[in-house]
């Protein structure tokens, strides 16, 4: 009994110990990978919401210097929806420098961004110290990350009886089937596996017959089809009449979706399925919507869903094509199809024409209502499996039994069903098929983050290139500045420039009095736009992506001239002659 | 001790001579409330940036959710003190007059939802103001409420200012030049004059007045067809607090069949007009089919007993709350002024004008209406220095708002409208319920689950709506019988005003079933039937 004790004992002091002395001499480093980090996380499973809290909190703690950590709202049900800001913080003001917002798990099933979310907050802080490139991008970027904005149905999908596809709502519950009652007929797990698949029953006159070569798959019957096989018939999915109005899993979850909710061309349930009481009415999409409109420093946006290996840009409604004009378009098609080389198996696409035409769509409001260049992808295809496309429903079979190892089917087994008598339940698990398999999920984690990097880094970059001054006599000096922008994005987006959605950008000088400001048109033929009142003040309207502009101040008196370019979404930045 | 409130009440009544402010509607509303016990309660929905109460006051028989309802919703557009009025008096007058009706119809009323646009009435300095104390940026230049109004002439209101100028596009009406309209070159006419609101360009920017107090405006922040970054919209459809109580509200209650709104969209004078293309498209911005007739049968209704016309076009822009009312929540929508100048009474001589204001300044005048026209006055203007600048014009709230003492008519001709909706309500009654003994145990049961009301159960675009219940007909066995056909619970879309649905059930067994039908929006009846 004493040894037994013992033996815990070890193994409780053991493991930790193992782990920390497994530090510099026992590792080799695995190119483009933090190998010693302070936080240790795996990438090979998925975490329930207080799973994603608890790793935030451990790499905020372990770098404080790189993350601050900062609940943006609470959910339906309470939870904090925790968001990590991260930047080095010893330069510059944080929240001034041109920002990436990047969220995951809008949809309650489709998890992978969660992960993919917290390994981008990990490889930032862990990369820091080794890796020039995340220093850089540290130094002139902040990332605000959310990786979960929907953390109660997250929790849900894990814990409670659900296939791949659902919960796809969050957890305000509505009445979907107009009895007064709400959410009172969901799914029931009848075969206690955790998941919910399907029903069949033995029918003489069914369509489908067993597969003879594979038992979890049906074969369905073809009209010239002479079937000896018994019948079988599918009864949809695993669950029961739990209000007795004679219809099975009617008024499941919600239903509405939280990638409906959102305020660019906004269309109510009948017009868009899906969409709740008005837009920002579900509170996570509301606490988000709120946390960008306070920072204007984004530029950039990601979020996360799953599956279908996609790159996604708007529109997403056809009505809303003119949205999107050939200025902005350019920079998109540069971005995406970046991410389709990084990505291999995705594609980059447009949500109207490639997917469905939709209104209320995260990505549509964070551009046609914020002018934000935002993707959205679609995490996951059957590619991944076998790194090559086609092979139809075929591939998920083979490889649940032979990459899997039949770890992602529950088979058929008999069940008593209290309105269809006897019936069987079985079929794919729900963390088979949308959601990244364990072997693949790092890989998934590092492209899709990499395509990030890929976008913020061409998030509008701006620098005070050069200051020249000339005196004109009698006391008076012309000083001319050159501001740059060496990066893909402009300070606003063509979205932006239509509808004054962000401030022009100022660019000041100090240290002497300014009688006389103007934009150089054309410095050769000295075409200038002079700007009458607050001259010390320009006022320009945007500065585009790969492209300088020059300003020009006449200034009575004074020497030290400083230059100061003032943009929401390309930082503050300034510079002395 | 209550009469002696009931009597202060009256007496405050009858000594009012304007249009009260906040703080006086809010005593009447708590007056009301404690006076009608459960009949009127009253709730405080939120409070406004600028620190006012939306108030929420439901007249019931005691059980709000057991009638049918009507929102009354007042104060949408901050400049119509009138729309706030009738709110309130409507529900003093259904208390005091109508309160039978409360057995049938319960009332949600909204007497203000712009309480921080409204209060510019009550302010020195006097002008229309449309939206909250939310601090905004309207010309999105990066500053806030930079370059506001300035009263010239120290009249205490902003009206207008004309700069004689021969590169404006206005000039003076014939009929009347006090009015300023554009010069039409089309027809030979040059502009003389530059036209803009009282006061000074504060921030040199070549705009007058574009960025003051400012504000987001309740009948601008609405979903269905949202001004997207225009002054006073909000960044995003339903941003504001005012705007996401009252819909809050709203969509929890799955009693109410219609809204009434005074506001200045108007579908009462006369009705919305159909559009074939544009109620087929995807995103629906015509009124459907069917519900173009109901609204021509209550819009004759209205004219019939309100005894009004000539009123002036309905407004409704984008963003607006009436639209909404109907667009996108599906309900029974109606919308009025309430008030609108009448046409002058014309003569030989003069005939009625082209121009509204021509028009309201002939009538005003006929009534000895002294206070509606500031009369141009020169004065000296900083960013005209060599220039002749007069300041006059309209007085403001004086177009939209009747003098106080006509309030009370307008009060009595809708309150009787009122009532009449309330009689023509959607009404589900199971009626013809029926058995027949088809042998061996076995009943047949029939019943007509008519709606005996003259306003269909669903308006059209409510049929498409999920905020509007279908109605649930459920049959509830006794012990030892077996339904042989028929469904224990089944759905109707929608039965039409006077008209209804046949349903039949075989039924095994002995005693007595009961039936339900109906939805909260409708009355729900029931019947029991015992099987011989």
């Amino acid at each position: 009994m004493k040894s037994y004790i013992y033996i815990i004992l070890a193994v409780l002091f053991i493991i930790p110990l193992s782990a920390v002395s497994q530090t510099s001499e026992d590792i080799f480093r695995a190119v483009g990978t933090p190998h010693n980090p302070k936080v240790q996380i795996a990438f090979n499973k998925y975490y329930t919401s207080e799973g994603l809290a608890a790793l935030g909190k451990k790499i905020a703690d372990a770098h404080p210097n790189l993350v601050k950590r900062q609940s943006i709202g609470k959910s339906t049900k309470g939870r904090d929806i925790w968001m990590l800001a991260i930047t080095d913080y010893s330069v510059g003001d944080a929240d001034r420098k041109p920002a990436f917002y990047v969220d995951g798990n809008i949809h309650s099933n489709e998890i992978q961004g969660g992960e993919i979310c917290t390994y981008t907050a990990w490889y930032l802080t862990e990369g820091y110290k080794d890796i020039d490139y995340v220093k850089n991008m540290l130094r002139d970027r902040i990332f605000y990350i959310v990786p979960t904005i929907n953390p109660d149905a997250r929790n849900d999908f894990m814990k409670e009886a659900n296939t791949a596809h659902s919960p796809r709502a969050g957890l305000i519950a509505l009445d979907d089937d107009s009895d007064g009652l709400f959410d009172e007929d969901g799914y029931d797990d009848l075969d206690g596996d955790g998941s919910i698949t399907q029903m069949r029953r033995k029918n003489d006159n069914g369509n489908f017959i067993l597969d003879p070569k594979d038992p979890r798959k049906m074969i369905q019957i073809g009209p010239d089809d002479i079937v000896t096989a018994q019948r079988y018939e599918f009864l949809g999915s695993e669950g029961i009449d739990n209000d007795g109005d004679g219809r099975i899993n009617e008024d499941t979850y919600g239903y509405y979706d939280p990638n409906r909710d959102w305020g660019w061309k906004w269309q109510p349930d009948y017009v868009q399925r899906g969409a709740y009481k008005y837009p920002f009415s579900a509170p996570e999409t509301r606490a988000v919507a709120d946390f960008v409109k306070a920072h204007p420093n984004i530029a950039g946006a990601q979020s996360f869903h799953n599956s279908g290996g996609m790159i996604l840009r708007g529109p997403g409604a056809e009505e809303d094509l003119a949205t999107y004009n050939r200025a902005d378009v350019r920079i998109y098609d540069a971005i995406g199809n970046k991410g389709a080389e990084l990505l291999p198996g995705y594609r980059y696409l447009t949500v109207y024409k490639d997917l469905y035409s939709v209104f209320g769509g995260e990505l549509d409001w964070f551009y046609g209502g914020r002018g934000i260049y935002t993707f959205t992808n679609e995490i996951f295809t059957n590619y991944a499996y076998y790194k090559k496309n086609g092979g139809g429903q075929d591939v998920r079979y083979n490889a649940e039994r032979d990459l899997l190892l039949g770890d992602g089917f529950t088979m058929w087994k008999s069940f008593n069903h209290p309105t269809y008598g006897e019936v069987e339940i079985g079929g794919f698990k729900k963390n088979f098929g949308r959601a990244t398999p364990g072997f693949l999920l790092e890989e998934e984690c590092h492209r899709n983050m990499v395509f990030t990097f890929y976008h913020a880094y061409h998030m509008p970059n701006i620098s005070v290139d050069k200051i020249t001054k000339k005196s004109l006599g009698g006391g008076l000096t012309e000083v001319t500045a050159i501001i740059k922008n060496d990066r893909l994005m402009p300070t606003h987006a063509s979205q932006d420039l239509k509808y004054k959605i962000e401030r022009p950008d100022f660019i000041s000088l100090s240290g002497g009095k300014v009688i006389a400001g103007m934009i150089v048109n054309n410095d050769d033929f000295n075409v200038t736009t002079e700007q009458k009142v607050n001259p010390e003040k320009l006022r320009i309207n945007n500065i585009s992506g790969n492209s300088t502009v020059k300003v020009r101040w006449i200034v009575k008196g004074g020497n030290n001239y400083k230059v100061t370019v003032d943009s929401a979404k390309g930082g503050l930045v300034s510079k002395s002659l | 001790m209550a009469s002696c409130f009931f009597l202060t009440n009256i007496a405050t009544l009858n000594a009012q001579q304007d249009y009260r402010n906040s703080s006086q509607i809010t005593s009447a509303l708590k007056t009301l409330a404690s006076q009608h016990g459960s009949k009127a309660t009253l709730k405080s929905l939120t409070k406004t940036e600028g620190g006012n109460d939306i108030w929420s006051l439901t007249l019931s028989n005691g059980q709000p959710d057991s009638n049918p309802a009507i929102a009354i919703v007042g104060g949408v557009d901050g400049g119509h003190l009138l729309g706030v009025e009738l709110s309130v008096q409507l529900a003093e007058n259904i208390l005091t007059n109508h309160a039978d009706i409360l057995e049938r119809t319960t009332f949600y009323i909204f007497p203000n939802m712009s309480p921080d646009a409204t209060a510019q009435y009550f302010k020195t300095l006097k002008y229309e103001r449309h939206g909250n104390a939310v601090n905004t940026d309207d010309d999105r230049d990066g500053e806030k409420g930079e370059d506001g109004y300035e009263d010239l002439n120290g009249d205490n209101l902003i009206t207008m200012i004309r700069v004689a100028d021969p590169t404006g596009d206005y000039k003076m009406l014939e009929e009347d030049n006090r009015i300023m309209v554009k010069a039409n070159t089309k027809k030979g006419e040059v502009g003389a004059y530059k036209l803009y609101t009282e006061g000074i360009d504060n921030d040199k920017d070549g705009r007058f007045n574009e960025d003051g107090e400012g504000g987001i405006a309740f009948n601008k922040n609405m979903s269905f067809n949202f001004p997207y970054f225009t002054k006073g919209s909000g960044e995003h459809p339903v941003s504001e607090k005012e705007n996401r109580a009252l819909l809050d509200f709203l969509y929890e209650r799955w009693n109410l069949y219609s809204i009434f709104t005074f506001g200045p969209a108007n579908n009462l004078s006369s009705p919305l007009k159909y559009n074939a293309q544009a109620a087929n498209k995807r995103v629906v911005t015509s009124i459907l089919k069917k519900d173009e007739m109901l609204n021509k049968f209550l819009s004759d209704r209205y004219n019939d007993i309100t005894k009004t016309k000539d009123a002036p076009g309905s407004v409704a822009k984008g963003g607006n709350f009436f639209s909404w009312s109907y667009f996108h929540f599906g309900k029974l929508a109606m919308s009025t002024p309430g008030w609108w100048a009448p046409k002058p009474e014309a003569d030989s001589l003069v005939k009625p004008s082209k121009n509204n204001k021509v028009n309201f300044l002939r009538w005003s005048e006929q009534q000895g209406m002294t206070d509606v026209f500031v009369d141009w006055k020169e004065i000296n203007h900083p960013d005209f220095p060599n220039q002749k600048v007069e300041v006059g014009g309209m007085v403001p709230f004086k177009m939209t708002n009747p003098p106080y003492n006509k309030v009370s008519a307008i009060v009595e001709s809708h309150a009787k409208f009122i009532a009449e909706i309330s009689k023509l309500q959607p009404s589900i009654k199971l009626q013809n319920l029926k058995q027949e003994a088809i042998g061996n145990g076995i009943t047949r049961i029939t019943v007509d689950v008519h709606n005996t009301g003259l306003i269909p159960t669903h308006t059209e675009m409510g049929d498409r709506s999920r905020w509007l219940r279908q109605i649930n007909v459920d049959i509830k066995l006794g012990n030892n019988q077996e339904l042989i056909s028929g469904r224990k619970h089944q759905l109707i879309n929608t039965i039409a005003e006077d008209s209804s649905v046949q349903l039949t059930w075989l039924i095994k067994g002995k005693g007595s079933l009961n039936l339900t039908a109906g939805a909260p929006h409708t009355g729900t009846d029931n019947a029991s039937i015992n099987l011989k």
